[in-house]
């Protein structure tokens, strides 16, 4: 199995609704990757670039996408959107912005940051199962990834 | 009506303008010869050439003895010595001053020239007494480098032969002088204004001296005249207002009344007494008669005073400051009128006095009109900040005339010229405000007020309007000029009141010819003051200056307060934009978790089909909520962002409007249709497309018919036929209108249909929708300064018309 495969994806999300909805997508496409969620921008940071201080775990393997809501407790998205963009070791890795808010400020925001692509969250649950579902079709199918940004952490 | 200058005159004689140029041409006669009126007078055509301080004669009403002040000995007399001192002049050179006025006269003439201050200061020295031949003499003396002039002049009483006091009362009352002046210095002191100050002066002086007309003759800064101030004999035209070239009293005329405080001509067609011999012995050099009461009268003087009818004369300075202010200028007309010694004393203190009073009236007038103005000052102010604006100054009461004395005033301010009063029409204002602009640029304006009072002479194109604004007083209120507050003086000659046209008095020719006639002055003066205004005060410049710095002060702190509101309406923008996206998140974010375990409810297969229906109807709240929100959002937006104005092709707008409602469109009976092609108008296409969205989708949902038809249009300005009902305020615009064949709004829900989520129809009725579409026309047509309405009948289709404003066609 080619190392790209083995690599998992990382999931910002603080709503447990939410990342439930991301689980049964991901189920619905028939993902086999490893799914890791942080649960805050300060999680998603201390995963990615190992100990904060605070005995947290990091990851050995970095993921091939992160997929990440902006609005979370403590360092939010916005934050980490930032610090992984600047970080020359993870600036590489394809991230989503996966949000309710609509506000032009945001996108532009975000883009301006560095963020592959932005989504907001529609109301509807089957909607959002939809969009879902196209976005990790899209990414871990359809695009080709850079296979650099596997290394081992 | 040049008495008073030939007051002046009298030592200067001609009206012709003074002629300042070098005289080079023809050498005077008596160049090689002592000067003597008598002898060359007649030959004089030019003032300036005159000399008018050693005519070499008297007036022979009086005599005149030159003495060596060492031992009194007789240097010079007057020719006519013997008809009023009886003695030969011939006789009388170089014996002591006794063989004339006695021991007794001598004894106190040494008396006086060893105590008193006779130098250029004439001071009477006792009366000498009648004799069988000759009547009885006051005599005056005064010093003058290194001689003693001795003046006789009869006293005007009649006297005992034997009396020898120098005061002795004679058989008429003589006046208490004193009582008199104290009098009149009083009434004086109270004037509040120089005019009725002078106009007291004058009465003052006829009353004292008896004389038909007194004058204050009051000089301008370009030393042309004015009558200022006028008593005299009912029966006498009056001369008040009349006003004269500076010509008419020369400088060396001026100059004299800067020395001497009185001028007498008792006679002017009295004859004259030559000097014998015409020059001191001793020096050689004719006699100065500079402070000579019977000084002698040039030629010219008294043709002119004769032209005139005037038989006698008096004047005196006023002075201001060492610097002549204006004359006391008198005239007769009934024979000679002799003013004795003690009653000229009388006048040439009351001029004294008159001319340091006179300064404290001014002062005291001025700081009144200070005062005046500087309250305007305050009112045109506290106006303008009430009012917000500028043009009160010329619309309110009181309005920029309200103390300053001007014909008119304008002021240009918020890109437009408010005028009151006389002023230049708005394009001579428009032209004079952008050369005014030119020169404060260029910085040839060292202060920032600009103040002329012959606007025509530095600006030619002025002369356009000289007549109401040969004066200007203009303040910038800006850096760059553009803003600017004038005043405006009429020129002279339309405000000067001229107490009667001379042009209508009768020309009268003497030997000279016409130039010595009131008629040649008058033109000389309206030619002096063409295309000129009465000076500006420096108190008025005072005021425009204090006024402009209080509407600049006003301005800063306008800006200022501006500036400050400004960053708090964007600072609360910017935090209502926050808020209203928070807002939208933060609900939006339950309302997912409310639609997804409904969604994950019925997945699970509900137990009835009422559980069912209750599911169903919960997922579609929660979405028609996720769309309020969207339109409460979007609605926030419109009102608040900027417009981007562009020239816009309405039909490709409407084109693409179309295509974004084609999903209604959907069968082959729905047509919308441009019956003409639409114009171009200057807009916000994304906006004005959005208008056009709301209106055409409402006007297909709204739609029963079976060919749903809309027609888009517009009735232009000028089609006034097509206007019928239109509201008055869109007069001039451009309408836009969509019309539907739909089902129509009753007239009472007009108003209703326009307000945020107000639906006349039930949720999912019509296609459903948040009922926020018309909301936000209104808002986006208004955010054009333009007005929607429409027309509609039930059953009976609608029509929404809408305007965009002054850009948005005319």
């Amino acid at each position: 199995m080619p190392a790209s495969l083995a690599a998992p994806i990382l999931v910002v999300e603080d709503s447990d609704d939410d990342f439930d909805t991301m689980m049964e997508a991901a189920r619905g496409v028939g993902m086999t990757r490893t799914i890791h969620r942080a649960t805050s921008g300060g999680n998603c940071l201390a995963l990615l670039r190992g100990g904060n201080g605070q005995g947290e775990t990091h990851l050995t393997v970095l993921p091939v996408l992160i997929l990440m809501d902006l609005n979370s407790h403590g360092i939010d998205g916005r934050e980490a959107l930032v610090a992984i963009k600047t970080d020359v070791g993870l600036k590489e890795i394809p991230l989503v912005v996966l949000t309710t808010s609509a506000n032009p400020k945001d996108v532009a925001f975000c883009y301006r940051a560095g963020a592959n692509a932005y989504h907001v969250k529609p109301v509807r649950h089957d909607h959002y199962v939809l969009l879902l579902r196209s976005l990790l079709d899209y990414w871990l199918e359809r695009a080709t990834l850079h296979t650099a940004t596997v290394k081992v952490g | 009506m040049h008495e008073q200058i030939n007051v002046g005159r009298d030592t200067a004689s001609a009206i012709t303008p003074a002629i300042a140029a070098p005289q080079t041409t023809v050498a005077a006669p008596w160049d090689t010869q002592p000067y003597s009126i008598k002898r060359h007078g007649i030959s004089i055509t030019n003032c300036d050439a005159e000399p008018v301080r050693t005519p070499g004669c008297i007036q022979a009403h009086g005599a005149l003895l030159v003495l060596r002040q060492s031992d009194l000995s007789v240097l010079q007399a007057s020719e006519n010595a013997m008809a009023i001192l009886g003695h030969e002049p011939g006789e009388l050179l170089g014996q002591n001053v006794a063989v004339v006025v006695k021991a007794e006269g001598e004894v106190r003439l040494r008396s006086i020239l060893s105590t008193d201050p006779t130098d250029r200061n004439p001071i009477y020295v006792y009366t000498l007494p009648a004799t069988s031949k000759v009547a009885a003499m006051d005599v005056t003396v005064h010093t003058l480098d290194g001689v003693v002039m001795l003046e006789f002049e009869a006293t005007g009483r009649s006297q005992p032969a034997q009396g020898t006091a120098p005061a002795a009362p004679g058989p008429r009352h003589e006046p208490d002088y004193y009582a008199i002046i104290k009098k009149t210095v009083a009434r004086l002191q109270s004037m509040a204004t120089v005019q009725a100050f002078c106009q007291a002066l004058t009465d003052e002086v006829r009353l004292l001296s008896g004389l038909d007309r007194v004058m204050v003759y009051k000089f301008h800064a370009d030393h042309h005249g004015e009558v200022f101030a006028e008593s005299r004999r009912s029966d006498l035209a009056p001369w008040l207002g009349l006003h004269y070239p500076a010509e008419d009293i020369p400088k060396p005329a001026r100059d004299i009344f800067a020395r001497t405080w009185i001028r007498p001509v008792p006679d002017i067609n009295g004859a004259l007494a030559e000097m014998m011999p015409l020059v001191n012995p001793d020096t050689g050099r004719p006699v100065d008669m500079t402070f000579c009461a019977l000084r002698g009268v040039s030629v010219m003087y008294t043709e002119y005073l004769q032209n005139m009818g005037v038989s006698a004369g008096l004047t005196m300075p006023l002075r201001r400051d060492n610097q002549l202010w204006g004359l006391i200028a008198c005239h007769h007309y009934t024979g000679p009128h002799f003013v004795p010694y003690e009653l000229r004393a009388a006048c040439e203190f009351l001029a004294q006095v008159a001319s340091l009073q006179q300064h404290a009236v001014e002062e005291r007038e001025n700081a009144a009109y200070r005062q005046k103005l500087e309250d305007v000052n305050q009112q045109l102010l506290s106006m303008a900040a009430q009012e917000g604006g500028l043009a009160s100054m010329t619309d309110g009461v009181p309005n920029m005339l309200g103390a300053i004395n001007a014909g008119g005033a304008a002021l240009y301010h918020r890109d437009r010229w408010w005028r009151v009063g006389q002023t230049p029409d708005d394009l001579q204002l428009e032209a004079l405000g952008q050369w005014l602009g030119e020169r404060l640029e260029a910085g040839s304006l060292v202060s920032p007020l600009y103040a002329t009072h012959s606007l025509a002479a530095a600006y030619p194109p002025g002369a356009a309007f000289a007549n109401v604004a040969s004066g200007l007083l203009a303040a910038p209120l800006s850096r760059s000029g553009q803003n600017l507050m004038m005043w405006f003086r009429p020129e002279v000659k339309t405000t000067v009141n001229w107490g009667g046209n001379p042009r209508d008095k009768p020309t009268v020719t003497g030997p000279h010819g016409e130039r010595l006639t009131p008629r040649r002055s008058f033109e000389l003066f309206a030619e002096s003051v063409d295309k000129q205004a009465f000076p500006w005060m420096q108190v008025e410049i005072d005021a425009a200056t204090r006024l402009r710095s209080l509407i600049m002060e006003l301005v800063i702190v306008r800006a200022e307060r501006l500036a400050g509101l400004n960053a708090d309406l964007a600072r609360s923008n910017e935090e209502l934009d926050a808020f209203a996206y928070v807002a939208s998140h933060d609900l939006k974010e339950p309302l997912r978790g409310i639609h997804k375990y409904a969604h994950q409810l019925m997945e699970a297969a509900p137990a009835s089909d009422e559980e069912k229906r209750k599911l169903e109807g919960l997922m579609r709240l929660t979405v028609r909520m996720d769309s309020l929100l969207d339109s409460l959002l979007h609605f926030s937006r419109v009102g608040r962002e900027e417009l981007t104005l562009e020239e816009v092709d309405l039909n490709e707008v409407l084109a693409e409007a179309i295509e974004m409602v084609s999903s209604r469109i959907g069968d082959a009976h729905t047509q919308i249709v441009a019956p003409r092609t639409l114009p171009l108008v200057s807009c916000d296409r994304i906006r004005v497309r959005e208008v056009l969205v709301n209106l055409l989708s409402n006007a297909l949902k709204y739609n029963n018919a079976a060919d749903k038809r809309v027609e888009v249009g517009y009735v232009a300005a000028a089609e006034s036929a097509l206007r019928h009902g239109f509201p008055e305020e869109t007069g001039g615009q451009t309408v836009y209108w969509v019309r539907d064949n739909g089902i129509g709004i009753a007239p009472r829900h007009f108003d209703q249909i326009f307000k945020m989520f107000k639906r006349l129809h039930g949720r999912e009725d019509y296609g459903g929708g948040t009922g926020a579409g018309l909301t936000i026309v209104r808002k986006l047509v208004e955010r054009h300064h333009g007005q929607v309405w429409l027309e509609s009948v039930v059953d009976g289709g609608s029509a929404f018309f809408f305007t965009l404003g002054a850009a948005g066609g005319q």
